[in-house]
């Protein structure tokens, strides 16, 4: 899959930041291919590119709170989790995203 | 990275103890403010103290592996950077694997931190806590050291 996705936490310090390396890592293990953009409190970093968005076969927003830009996903799938869900078990989000995908 | 950072801007070998004797989160909490406190890092304690809490308050901070992030943005912190704290025994803290930690890694971040250099390190450190065999050596090392030079290493091997 080639997976596009937002990480925000609610004080943007710790928990956007994990979340981010958590699900990169865990779509190299699997095969899978993510940018994912993270909104902290510095600001947003690695933001995504209309042509990441554009190739993307799903977007995971990790999100504790409200993101920003979300317009740019309209017409895509879209799933929404808690940053925790992600940090807890990155893999078997990922499986279940397939499986849903290819259902 | 184009730009060169230096983790030991916000690693500080005062700011670890392998001696926590808290049994309760509130309690290390506070412990582990009372050290920030000694060494320079906050204004207003109890401010900091707070601000920690009430973060507690919005989600659980327990990563799992037996490791807990508190953090607090507050103006109760003069610089910001971080604090480790372990105990020999286990601390119920509220832990997204619902087990007990003996690891405490807290974030004390200023306010107005103008320059984002301190928050990109604190970055840095998160990152590093998304690996598990990291977070395994971080609760096997017993002294300061150990703990200090494993944050060091994988700093420099990323």
């Amino acid at each position: 899959m080639k997976i596009v996705g937002i990480a925000a936490c609610t004080s943007g310090i710790a928990h956007t930041y994990i979340a981010k390396e958590k699900l990169v890592t865990a779509a190299k293990e699997l095969g899978h291919e993510a940018h994912i953009e993270t909104q902290g409190t510095i600001g947003t970093e690695d933001a995504l590119t209309k042509a990441e968005i554009e190739a993307a076969d799903v977007v995971i927003i990790a999100a504790d709170i409200k993101i920003g830009g979300r317009e740019r996903f309209k017409d895509k799938k879209v799933v929404e989790v808690p940053t925790s869900m992600v940090i807890k078990a990155p893999k078997k989000l990922l499986q279940t995203i397939e499986q849903k995908l290819n259902n | 990275m184009n730009e060169v950072l230096d983790i030991t801007k916000v690693l500080d070998k005062k700011l670890i103890t392998t001696d926590l004797k808290s049994t309760t989160k509130k309690g290390a909490i506070e412990e582990l403010s009372e050290l920030l406190e000694t060494e320079n890092y906050l204004t207003n304690k109890q401010q900091f103290i707070d601000d920690v809490l009430l973060r507690e308050e919005e989600g659980v901070t327990g990563i799992g592996n037996g490791i807990a992030i508190p953090h607090g943005k507050s103006e109760g912190v003069q610089q910001t950077t971080i604090v480790i704290g372990k105990t020999d025994h286990l601390i119920e803290w509220g832990s997204l694997d619902d087990e007990p930690i003996n690891v405490i890694i807290m974030f004390a971040v200023k306010k107005t931190d103008a320059t984002t250099t301190h928050i990109k390190l604190l970055q840095k450190v998160a990152i590093m806590l998304a690996d598990d065999q990291f977070l395994e050596s971080l609760r096997k090392a017993q002294t300061k050291e150990e703990l200090f030079e494993l944050i060091l290493k994988k700093n420099g091997g990323k």
